[in-house]
């Protein structure tokens, strides 16, 4: 057995290596202790939820606040003004903005460097995902960590002259992207004419015979849109067949659909894409279509930035108030940077009785069988090179701080 | 030659990690100081090679709560690299509420602590601690911080080993709601412009520590400007309950502004809500469409 410590990710992890005949035959997967959220939340007010919440993970603890936020109108039985969901949607949006950002230039260009592919400086980009923060600011007051997302609506109250400064710092973001990182493409035709960092990866993936490694099941969940996706076909998927199982090692539990592993994240939500489609059809779910899928999530992710902002009006209400909230359960689930993450409350007498989080690296990482793999177990099994396996943990973008909630 | 940095996690979110990240000085910053080790920047170092690491050290960066046992980085022991840690090092800034106070996670586990108090209560005697608390640090907090100290220079500390620059100020100041306040004007509501949360929707900004309102959050606004209630991430109470309401004893929040006695305060209030301010009851400014154009 070989035991590496896969590191700046979102905390750690170790790989529990076992090769047979200098392949990789299984991994276990660890991610050591647990925090304690859910706990902390019981016999807390409902509304301390959206507080606590955001203090799972420092790169997607908005998404937390916003899957809280959202459990908790479930069980009050509240929708928030549709202006409140728009400003919801312009922070979530800049959330994974920001994290696919550093996830390029911290998580995934240092070991391609290891590997042999030139040193990429990342001041510029962590400033332009400090940029999609100052957004988030505009909205919520702060970024990492606020909790401006209330049971029935958002506290912020934004005006025109604000939005038009979003927008101006969504248009610096736009052109560090499409100067730097991906030119505006729709389709793939091998990046033909174009340039930009993927397209680099791209070539050196392709130089090493590494495009198509890291396939997993080839199966995907998007729980916020309610589909599965298997074999390219979109059906709908269903929030109660979730369910989690002890992984049997650390204090991750697995998450599972229906009983079987699914992958969730950028991939699952852009497949049908025509530009990740073309990737899919020549290198199916392997390590360049799940990097390239990320990446150009940036792209999509801009552009609906734009059209959100756009729609917010100054007239509408932010807020509207409920009862206080005394009974009920509820449970949310939002697109987060990795995949799905939900979100299920119970309350009584207006405290919080029970918690629960399941977060999209449990999906992703998993920890089944040789026989039957978690999503990226299976994607390293059969691998000879340790670095290889690495960068196709990372390309899953692994959240051990989310994990050991 | 560079000043010699190292970035070690207890319990944490990351949180702090990623505010650090936001800082507008970050590149002159690291032109002058290594971090030897930081849990997402590129370093010399890799989690594993702290156990048998023995150099000398200017500054260890603690973010996260101190836990003694059961508890890796790397394979080792964090509270054993830790105690290494520390002894080497010249200064030791504490980042964040977790790694100050204890933080949010002791809510679940008791015995964590921060690097030299539990809550308020000091544990340890270090002469070159500097708290930085919040939930997280403010980005400017930790990398001005971190730049004083490399230039040799130690900045002011208050009684919780705080800069007392920072913290000296009540995140009250500068918030644009001081008006309403003033008048006892409350906002009725979360989503609005006007009015004051001190009366209802519990903000502790009165009696928190930091200058959130006078340099602004990602250099655009603060949490209660944005119409969020201050939740007192600064202080050892942090998280306390119930925080989006203000409690209140016979209709009067039940905590005072920071060394504001309590008659004084009644006093204030009887007067300024003998008055009403028309211009503070009223709506600040028109609100008008946005700019999104029927198509034709
Ligand atoms: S102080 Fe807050 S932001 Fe920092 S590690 Fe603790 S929970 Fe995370
Ligand atoms: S909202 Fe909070 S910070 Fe702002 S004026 Fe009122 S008490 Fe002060």
């Amino acid at each position: 057995m070989r035991v590496d410590i896969l590191q700046k990710i979102e905390g750690e992890a170790f790989l529990r290596y076992r090769f047979k005949k200098g392949r990789i035959e299984h991994v276990k997967i660890e991610f050591p202790h647990y925090r304690g959220v859910e706990e902390i939340m019981r016999g807390r007010p409902a509304e301390d939820a959206v507080a606590i919440a955001p203090r799972v993970c420092g790169i997607c603890g908005h998404s937390h606040l916003i899957a809280a936020a959202e459990a908790l109108e479930n069980a009050a039985g509240v929708t928030p003004p549709l202006k409140a969901r728009y400003i919801r949607n312009v922070t979530l949006g800049c959330e994974l903005i920001q994290n696919h950002i550093k996830w390029l230039y911290l998580v995934i260009l240092p070991l391609l460097k290891r590997m042999g592919f030139r040193e990429v400086p990342f001041f510029e980009a962590i400033d332009k995902s400090a940029t999609a923060g100052k957004i988030i600011a505009i909205f919520g007051g702060q970024y990492p960590h606020t909790s401006y997302a209330v049971l029935g609506g958002v506290c912020s109250d934004p005006t025109l002259l604000e939005i038009q400064k979003a927008k101006l710092f969504a248009k610096e973001i736009e052109d560090f992207f499409h100067s730097e990182v991906m030119e505006e493409i729709e389709r793939f035709s091998e990046f033909k004419d174009s340039r930009g960092i993927l397209k680099e990866i791209y070539i050196f993936l392709k130089h090493k015979e590494l495009l198509d490694i890291g396939r997993a099941h080839d199966r995907f969940l998007n729980l916020r849109e309610g589909t599965k996706i298997l074999g390219l076909k979109r059906v709908s998927a269903k929030l109660r067949y979730v369910s989690t199982a002890p992984s049997g090692i650390g204090y991750a539990k697995n998450a599972l659909y229906k009983g079987k592993y699914f992958e969730v994240g950028p991939l699952a939500r852009r497949i049908h894409t025509p530009f990740v489609k073309d990737l899919h059809r020549r290198y199916k779910d392997g390590l360049f279509t799940r990097i390239a899928a990320r990446v150009y999530e940036i792209k999509i992710l801009l552009s609906q930035l734009k059209e959100t902002l756009k729609k917010i009006e100054p007239q509408g209400d932010s807020f509207v108030k409920t009862d206080s909230l005394a009974e009920g359960t509820g449970e949310a689930v939002v697109e987060a940077p990795r995949g799905s993450l939900i979100h299920r409350v119970k309350i009584k007498k207006g405290k919080i009785e029970r918690y629960e989080i399941i977060t999209p690296t449990q999906f992703n990482l998993s920890n089944g069988t040789s026989l039957n793999p978690g999503p990226a177990q299976k994607a390293v099994i059969g691998l000879r090179d340790r670095s290889e396996a690495e960068l196709v943990f990372r390309s899953f973008d692994i959240c051990s701080v989310c994990t050991t909630h | 030659m560079k000043t010699k940095a190292l970035w070690l996690q207890g319990v944490s979110c990351n949180g702090n990690s990623h505010s650090f990240l936001n800082y507008e000085g970050l590149r002159e910053l690291l032109s002058k100081v290594e971090f030897l080790y930081h849990p997402l920047l590129p370093s010399r170092l890799r989690i594993e090679d702290l156990a048998d690491f023995t150099e000398d050290i200017d500054i260890l960066v603690i973010e996260g709560a101190i836990k003694k046992e059961g508890f890796l980085r790397g394979k080792k022991e964090f509270f054993r690299l830790f105690q290494k840690l520390k002894k080497k090092a010249k200064y030791i800034v504490a980042v964040g509420n977790c790694a100050s106070f204890g933080g949010v996670f002791k809510e679940y586990e008791a015995d964590l602590t921060g690097v030299g108090y539990s809550k308020g209560e000091k544990i340890a005697d270090f002469e070159n601690l500097i708290n930085v608390p919040g939930c997280p640090a403010h980005p400017e907090w930790i990398g001005s911080v971190l730049s004083l100290l490399c230039e040799g220079c130690e900045p002011e500390l208050d009684e919780l080993s705080r800069p007392a620059e920072i913290y000296s100020y009540t995140v009250h100041a500068g918030c644009l709601r001081n008006e309403y306040f003033e008048w006892k004007v409350d906002s009725a509501t979360f989503g609005s412009k006007e009015g004051c949360l001190f009366y209802q929707q519990g903000c502790q900004a009165p009696y928190t520590g930091g200058n959130c309102n006078k340099i602004l959050w990602n250099g655009v606004s603060s949490k209660t400007r944005a119409g969020m209630p201050c939740i007192g991430c600064t202080e050892p109470g942090f998280p306390s309950r119930d925080l989006f309401k203000t409690k209140t004893y016979m209709g009067i929040p039940a905590r005072m502004p920071k060394g504001v006695p309590k008659r004084a305060y009644l006093t204030l209030t009887g007067v300024a809500k003998s008055f009403k301010i028309d211009r503070l009851n009223n709506p600040l400014m028109p609100k008008g469409p946005g700019c999104e154009k029927e198509e034709s």
